[in-house]
């Protein structure tokens, strides 16, 4: 890349570091603060008094949560929930996207499927029919209910599909002419060059699963089957909510234990620190698309 | 990778119509047979967990009552959408929805945008994928979390103030005032969800090609041309193929950011519609109101993405899906 | 369109819809499975009510602890699970087990209205016999203690539907204020002794507060109250606003019949009128928080904490989970608590809501008396236990450890009215000497009592929960007992708990016109008189109806 050496451009540069980095910042500043709201002592944490630096350190949050049996199967549970999600998600996304890319006059069906997936990513019935299915099938309180409810990613589909018929028709039809089926194409043409895409769908699905919290309520008859998420969110409980409920005394005190700032804070951390890892593994796949160069015209 | 301006037919002549198959005769040709075997795992899943529970949807015209079950439920039609419109409030819990959902929208999807043209122009590798990840993080904190930072730095001895009064710009009630709290929710929200947005924005800008960019510096264009001519123009696809995609989003206001921050004093400025369902859920067990009310973003949504679709393919001669 | 591609999409649709359609059709509500026995005992299926903080032992768990060991011992029953869950969590679960056909043997149901529909559509057992015939002296005493109108709630059409739950009164609304911080400032409250202080009082001494500046936190703020402002009993009623109302004898939110018989929600009555207008104008004065109506639970916590205020309202019971973290701050605090004498010379209060939650055996169930029977079990036996520690080893250990009460089968309490009193003599006669430790029947009060002692030998040196026992108890309990014994309550009894068919479609708005009004008036932001349009205003949306329902399901009766 040809660099422009100018003052100007310089500047520029300069300005361009500066944006990026204040913005950064605004985003590590809060996340630093619930670091250091986890390392500090309760007290301190209930008077608001934690700032970027922790008050009376501690590793009390931290040994609680490590000895938390309950905490380490719902984190097992979330990780094998994420990778079969993932499996399936990627499978299934790349497979629907490839047919949905060809034109109307190469798949003559794409209309009708195009219309059934956007109807499907806007409609649906709702809470009580949905845990009707999910019951029926058998697929209570096992990790199925967590993943096979979600297989199919329209949003995902839709935007690799895109990518897809971004791809230079020359590259397919070189394919074809040795003789490629199209599940052949899609292998060896189109994966290959749409790397960010499926980077990007990747991680939505990782997170998409990692994040939800929802679906542990509902398919989740015992604490113990509960994903990670699921997991922190029942013992986050609000004093406020426990007073306008109605709570006894000692329901109050015994709560008051663990709803506290500081385990709260440590627990968010814990489970954020396997996405801090994902996206850099990730990363690597977002390069530029050396690929498209080297078609003659 | 997107179909870059200049591949285009020359001479009205297809240069690879000679390669191409003469079109099958048959019901279904050979690749048409994949092509449906390809989608039809992922359409029987479909089938199962979306299409068939849509059945639920008729507790949207009747008093469901659990206990009763779906069956024996009273159908009592469009009730529900009477009441619904019927409610004192109702016109400004349709107006903040969606003043507060399209200025996340927009200002998001502009914020993530610029952001990622900026970061690619970063070279150093090890900064730039740190801050990719350190952005990202803040989508991943629940509202019940942030609520309380974003409380302690808006708050009137908050953060923000103190720096408002260190210019000698008076108090500002950003939790408290009508005029501030949605802005308020704006602007968190956009903080919040930027560098995850910025995701899909900085795949797309990858896939265009910089041989492009070295062409148009040689030929003398500085960085803002290039931006504007080349990056924005590669970008636009799926920048409008993210507008519409959000466009079913236009009711839906962010719940749990609403939730963890409001207070009767904003209820004017910020009780949108889902805020409202929770509440009436919570008085009595609404299953029926609150899928009525689901139905309803969805009929809206559904109108809107075809709407845009069409326009779509009326102003860029092609359909976004 | 060609005829065959139309022929294929129209297949392909008619596919789509008639597997949809059939697959439809399959899901019928089916009826709970398996029933009873494996080797020899008989299967309760539950649905169970958690707490996040359990406290159980290593190794215990919702489904197999003490308590359900000793149902297994004692009745020959093995309690299975079918749904653990909290709060919202649970009734979801409760929903979906009724949409899906399938209700746990027993459960706990959290409303009236809910248990209703279960009657209404046939789904639960009736316990009139099993009760009858089952349940112990002492427990139909307990229920004895509140006229029996925990029964009539769980009665329909003099069938007895459930197992109710009890709620004690824990009146009054408590004003918590610093000692020490009086000390300092030289103030003296409550001249004559009676626990008493006047509105004035009140006013005074938070002015005193503000001015001083007592907690060196350079921004005092005055005292906090939730935005809420009230709410439905007193076990709720931290930072409301509740013992300002009872001064002028009004009871905002509760459903009261006024002279001329008519049905009057308390938050649209004059007397509620003069309550905000107190808090209007202290407002205004500066000794109420100015970020009143903003501020979050855990901010105006925090607040008491880091000691900008100094003055909570809240129930008895408030220091154990409240304001426990003030002493953490600071080793010299104390609290002083005081009731708000009404206009009256009184202590003007009401009767909450006696009735909890219920217990509901499902309609087929083939030992509905196992019901009974662990009621009996948990309510009246291990209560009366002659010495708990011998005959309940393990029962005892979960005293001491302060294992959560959910993890017993019932999450219910069914005690005495007077409870509270009852508690608070055990401890009193223990902590004067009157009674040795011995004689005290649980562990949860030995530990009370031991630690009120603790605390009094060296105030400095206790630890915090030794510091808040003896507040909740010797402060908060103790004036209860007090005020009960010298009549210093002047009772009011709500005429109605529980929701009607307008109220499940109009309360949230009405308490929303309500939160969203009363802060107006109290912030300045309306005039005092604009209490009359909201009132006019609720009574038009919806309050009017509500209030006709009420009277007609009370004719009923």
């Amino acid at each position: 890349m040809i660099e422009n050496k100018s003052f100007s451009a310089r500047f520029g540069r300069l300005t361009i570091y500066a944006i990026v980095i204040f913005l950064a910042l605004t985003c590590l500043l809060p996340l630093w603060n619930i670091v250091a709201i986890s390392f500090s002592g309760g007290d301190a944490v209930a008077s608001n008094k934690v700032g970027l630096t922790p008050i009376n350190t501690t590793f009390e949050a931290y040994k609680m949560i490590m000895e938390d049996s309950q905490f380490w199967r719902s984190f097992g549970i979330s990780i094998q929930r994420v990778i079969l999600s993932l499996v399936i998600n990627m499978v299934l996304i790349v497979t629907m996207a490839y047919p949905l890319s060809k034109t109307k006059r190469e798949f003559r069906g794409r209309g009708i499927y195009m219309n059934l997936l956007i109807f499907a990513m806007l409609f649906n019935g709702g809470m009580i029919p949905t845990y009707l299915v999910v019951k029926n099938l058998d697929m209570l309180n096992t990790i199925w209910a967590l993943v096979l409810p979600g297989a199919v990613q329209v949003f995902s589909i839709i935007l690799v599909m895109n990518f897809f018929i971004g791809v230079p028709k020359s590259l397919e039809e070189a394919a074809i002419m040795d003789g490629a089926n199209p599940l052949q194409v899609l292998i060896k043409v189109y994966i290959p060059i749409s790397m960010p895409a499926l980077a990007t769908v990747a991680l939505f699905s990782i997170v998409g699963n990692w994040n939800d919290f929802f679906s542990g309520l509902i398919y989740m008859t015992k604490v113990t089957n509960y994903p990670l998420m699921t997991y922190i969110q029942s013992l986050t409980i609000s004093i406020e909510e426990m007073l306008k409920a109605g709570a006894t005394s000692s329901d109050l005190a015994n709560a008051g234990e663990v709803s506290n700032k500081n385990l709260n804070a440590a627990k968010i951390v814990v489970s954020c620190v396997p996405l801090l890892l994902i996206y850099p593994m990730l990363q690597k796949y977002f390069i530029t698309g050396i690929v498209v160069g080297s078609v003659k015209e | 990778m997107f179909q870059q301006p200049h591949l285009k037919i020359e001479n009205g002549k297809d240069p690879l119509a000679s390669t191409k198959r003469k079109k099958s005769k048959k019901i279904v040709t050979k690749e048409e047979m994949f092509y449906h075997s390809m989608l039809l795992p992922g359409m029987i899943f479909l089938i199962i967990f979306t299409f068939v529970p849509m059945f639920g949807v008729i507790m949207a015209f009747q008093d469901y009552v659990p206990a009763k079950g779906i069956r024996a439920s009273e159908f009592v039609g469009f009730e529900h959408f009477k009441y619904m419109f019927s409610l004192p409030d109702i016109g400004k819990l349709f107006r903040n929805t969606i003043v507060i959902a399209i200025g996340k929208i927009v200002l998001g999807s502009l914020l993530a945008i610029v952001f990622a043209i900026l970061l690619n122009e970063v070279r150093l590798k090890l900064l730039k994928k740190s801050i990719q990840t350190i952005v990202y993080l803040p989508h991943f904190l629940s509202w019940v979390v942030l609520a309380s930072v974003v409380v302690n730095m808006f708050s009137l001895d908050g953060t923000i103030n103190q720096i408002l009064a260190f210019f000698g710009i008076d108090k500002l009630n950003f939790l408290g005032s009508n005029k501030l709290f949605q802005p308020l929710l704006i602007g968190t929200d956009v903080w919040k969800e930027f560098g995850y947005n910025s995701i899909v924005y900085l795949a797309a800008l990858t896939a265009i090609d910089p041989g492009l960019h070295e062409a148009a510096s040689i030929d003398g264009a500085n960085w803002w041309k290039r931006i504007w001519n080349i990056t924005l123009p590669g970008m636009l696809p799926i920048i409008l193929l993210l507008a519409v995609l959000s466009l079913p989003n236009v009711l839906n206001a962010g719940f749990d950011q609403v939730y963890n921050l409001y207070s009767p004093m904003v209820y004017e400025s910020g009780d949108i519609l889902d805020t409202y369902v929770y509440r009436v859920g919570l008085m009595g067990r609404e299953y029926s109101f609150g899928t009525a009310v689901g139905l309803f973003k969805s009929v809206i949504g559904i109108i809107l993405i075809i709407s845009a679709n069409n326009a779509a393919k009326k102003y860029t001669d092609r359909k976004l899906f | 369109m060609k005829y065959k591609t139309f022929c294929k999409r129209a297949a392909l649709g008619l596919m789509a819809t008639s597997l949809t359609l059939s697959l439809a059709a399959c899901m019928d509500n089916s009826s709970s499975g398996d029933s009873v026995t494996e080797d020899g005992k008989t299967i309760i299926t539950m649905g169970r009510v958690t707490a996040a903080n359990s406290k159980l032992p290593e190794g215990d768990t919702y489904e197999n602890n003490a308590y359900t060991r000793l149902v297994e011992e004692k009745l020959d029953a093995k309690i299975v699970d079918q749904f653990e869950a909290e709060g919202d969590d649970y009734n979801r679960q409760v929903a979906l087990a009724i949409a899906s056909g399938e209700l746990p043997d027993m459960m706990r149901v959290d409303s009236r209205e809910e248990l209703k529909e279960l009657v209404e559509n046939d789904l639960i057992a009736d316990l009139t016999e099993v009760y009858d015939k089952n349940a112990s002296d002492f427990i139909k005493e307990v229920y004895g203690t509140y006229d029996n109108r925990t029964l009539e709630d769980a009665t329909f059409d003099e069938k007895l539907m459930a197992i109710p739950g009890t709620i004690g009164d824990s009146a009054p609304n408590i004003v918590w204020i610093r000692k020490d911080w009086m000390d300092t400032l030289g103030i003296k409250l409550d001249a004559d002794g009676d626990r008493q202080i006047t509105l004035d009082e009140l006013e005074s001494t938070a002015k005193a507060f503000v001015d001083n500046d007592p907690g060196s936190t350079g921004n005092p703020v005055g005292i906090p109250f939730a935005s809420w402002l009230n709410a439905g009993d007193y076990g709720g009623s931290g930072m409301n606003m509740t013992s300002i109302a009872g001064v002028f004898n009004a009871h905002p939110r509760m459903w009261l019949e006024d002279s001329k018989g008519n049905i009057v929600n308390g938050s649209t009555t004059e007397e509620t009128k003069q309550a905000l207008g107190v808090m209007a104008d202290w407002f205004k004065k500066g000794i109420i928080d100015p970020q009143f109506g903003t501020r979050t639970w855990d901010d105006i916590m925090a607040l008491v904490t880091n000691g900008q205020t100094g003055i909570v309202t809240g129930p008895w019971h408030i220091p154990d989970w409240g304001l426990s973290t003030v002493r953490g701050m600071d080793k010299n605090a104390e609290f002083a608590a005081y009731a708000i004498e009404g206009e009256n010379g009184k202590v003007n209060v009401f009767h909450n809501n006696p009735t909890g939650q219920f217990i509901v055996v499902r309609k087929d169930y083939e030992h509905p008396e196992l019901a009974i029977k662990i009621l009996n079990l948990f309510y009246d036996e291990i209560l009366n236990a002659d010495d708990l520690q011998k005959d309940y080893p393990e029962i005892y250990k979960y005293g001491e450890l302060a294992v959560d009460g959910s993890t017993r089968p019932f999450n219910i309490e069914v005690y005495k009215s007077t409870n509270i009193i009852d508690e608070y003599k055990y401890i009193q006669e223990a902590v004067e000497g009157k009674i040795s430790m011995e004689d005290i029947p649980t562990a949860g009060l030995k530990i009370d009592a031991k630690s009120v002692m603790a605390y009094q030998n060296d105030p400095e040196g206790a630890g915090t929960s030794e510091w808040a026992k003896y507040h909740s108890r010797m402060l908060g309990m103790s004036m209860i007992d007090k005020f009960s014994n010298e009549e210093q309550f002047n009772w009011t009894t709500p005429v109605f708990f529980g929701n009607t068919p307008t109220m499940e479609k109009k309360g949230a708005n009405l308490l929303k016109l309500e939160e969203e009004d009363f802060i107006k008036i109290v912030t300045g932001n309306k005039p005092l008189d604009y209490f009359d349009t909201f009132v006019a205003n609720w009574k038009k949306q919806g309050g009017d109806e509500i209030a006709a329902e009420i009277k007609e399901e009370l004719a009923n009766k």
